[in-house]
């Protein structure tokens, strides 16, 4: 018994540091000091180190750390951060003018231009910009979201295919939407590490299902599974929220970019289900089948290695 | 030669000249190491060529036959991957995959009928070919694990899914299928052919 202590207090020390699914971020932000002439820098440095996040700025813009001066032009244009790197999710692009409404834009390794617009550009532009940019944040949040994933595979595996998978999928879109929409407007706000640590055990409650399944114990997923895929969805949803608020975009643009990034999401979570189904229908027309045993090795695998995420959460709940 | 063929061969010739020596590809990162190792075999022809052939041979099989290339593929490409990686290989031989084209085009284009331990050893030894040159595409700032998960991961899915579909697409009672699968296989071993011409010529 002493020996599983220490094993356990061994693993849960070893999970302490392990990277939850949270991007990285970067903000620089420039203040007009008079008109076209402006001074700042990075306010939160990205991880890779400021210097190696190559910026270019519009041909009439010269950048002298603070000082960016850009003429009479002023500061418009296209602007490229390059050299993001993998590790790097965003950076946000922060400009505050001498007499007027500070502006922000997001640029990301999928995305790094951005045109920066004058007072009297049309929003239209401003619009695709916002479009273009938070539909690929989308998709790569839900593509490197392996948690997410791994929920939406279990439920697949538990509900088999058909329209009962259509209306399980549906459940957990509309799920996740109403509560990324709630989140990212303030009306709900959970802390990061328990939402993190929540996530987690929905995955482990999904592993058990599935285990369940193949012992003939009908589980509340298989009975009613966009109920589950439903009340689910919203903790996963305030999850996807965590990832746009950090991104701080401004409030006027608030609605285009989580309408994107809500269509990226299901971009991706689209394409996985239909690679999985396909994989399915190759499976079973190979005769690639588990046997009756080995029917419950999928859902050990996701419920161990859930619960492996949620113990490491929780140790790096506590340890702050 | 029918006409057709004929006028297709330019087309050919130049997937062929294509067929330079493999080096480490730059795949966009932004995914991370899994999906850079994942999309990586779609960065030369050999892969997706080869991959294609083998997938189209495993189709033509018995589907008893075919499905354990569902995990022998994938582990090849892993074995090669960790023996390209133990080597330091840079990138492929360029005859070799030409000849596994040809070997590959030919068995299709015979309809070889290939017992199941045969079938597995040619998969096997496909993948160690592939993985060992894909390694290359492994930097030093590359999650080897995560690039390996990725490639081997798009090995099991290729094979898994076009596979399958040979096997839907050649449904008996439709004589031509078989046919046009033949025809695909000479095709492949022609490609094979001016690769290796190409991959001799350039020594």
């Amino acid at each position: 018994m002493r020996r599983l202590t220490w094993l356990l207090l061994a693993t849960i020390a070893a999970l302490a540091p392990a990277a939850a699914h949270e991007p990285s971020l970067g903000v620089l932000e420039f203040r007009e000091v008079r008109p076209g002439s402006f001074v700042g820098g990075w306010t939160l440095e990205p991880t890779i180190g400021g210097d190696r996040v190559q910026l270019r700025f519009p041909p009439q813009c010269s950048y002298r750390p603070p000082s960016l001066d850009c003429g009479a032009q002023g500061l418009a244009g296209r602007v490229t951060v390059g050299n993001l790197g993998a590790n790097m999710s965003a950076v946000l692009i922060r400009i505050v003018p001498v007499g007027g409404e500070p502006r922000s834009y997001t640029v990301t390794t999928a995305s790094p231009v951005v045109s920066i617009l004058g007072t009297g550009a049309p929003a239209w532009q401003t619009w695709a910009e916002v479009a273009s940019t938070y539909v690929n944040i989308g998709i790569d949040h839900i593509l490197l979201g392996i948690d997410h994933l791994l929920f939406v595979l279990g439920l697949i595996w538990i509900v088999q295919g058909g329209w009962r998978l259509a209306k399980t999928i549906t459940a957990f879109t509309v799920g996740h939407s109403a509560s990324l929409a709630a989140a990212a407007y303030g009306i709900v706000a959970v802390p990061e590490r328990p939402l993190n640590a929540c996530i987690a055990l929905s995955i482990v409650f999904i592993g058990v299902e599935m285990v369940n399944l193949q012992h003939g114990k009908i589980g509340l997923t298989a009975r009613y599974p966009w109920a589950i895929a439903f009340g689910f969805g919203l903790v996963h949803g305030i999850g996807f929220a965590s990832a746009l608020s950090a991104l701080g975009i401004e409030r006027s643009l608030l609605f285009p970019a989580l309408l994107s990034f809500n269509v990226g999401v299901e971009i991706g979570q689209l394409a996985f289900v239909l690679l999985v189904l396909a994989l399915i229908w190759g499976h079973r027309r190979l005769g690639a089948v588990l046997h009756r045993g080995g029917r419950v090795v999928p859902g050990y695998v996701i419920g161990t290695v859930a619960a492996f995420w949620f113990i490491g959460r929780m140790a790096r709940m506590i340890a702050v | 030669m029918p006409p057709r063929r004929a006028a297709l061969l330019p087309v050919v010739a130049a997937l062929a000249l294509c067929a330079c020596p493999a080096e480490a590809h730059i795949v966009s990162s932004r995914l991370g190491d899994f999906y850079a190792g994942a999309a990586h075999p779609l960065t030369g022809l050999q892969d997706v060529v080869l991959w294609i052939a083998l997938g189209v041979l495993a189709g033509t099989q018995p589907a008893a036959r075919a499905r354990w290339l569902v995990a022998v593929f994938p582990a090849g490409l892993v074995a090669g991957f960790l023996l390209g990686l133990a080597v330091g290989m840079t990138g492929g031989v360029a005859a070799v995959d030409a000849g596994c084209m040809v070997a590959l085009g030919g068995l299709i284009a015979m309809a070889v009928r290939l017992p199941a331990p045969a079938l597995a050893a040619i998969a096997f030894a496909l993948g160690l070919v592939r993985g060992a040159a894909n390694a290359g595409g492994a930097g030093p700032d590359t999650n080897a694990v995560l690039f390996a998960a990725g490639f081997a991961t798009a090995g099991y899915v290729a094979i898994t899914l076009l596979s399958a579909a040979i096997l839907t697409f050649r449904c008996p009672g439709a004589g031509w299928r078989g046919i046009a699968l033949r025809a695909g296989g000479s095709w492949i071993a022609a490609i094979g052919i001016m690769a290796g011409g190409y991959a001799l010529a350039g020594r």
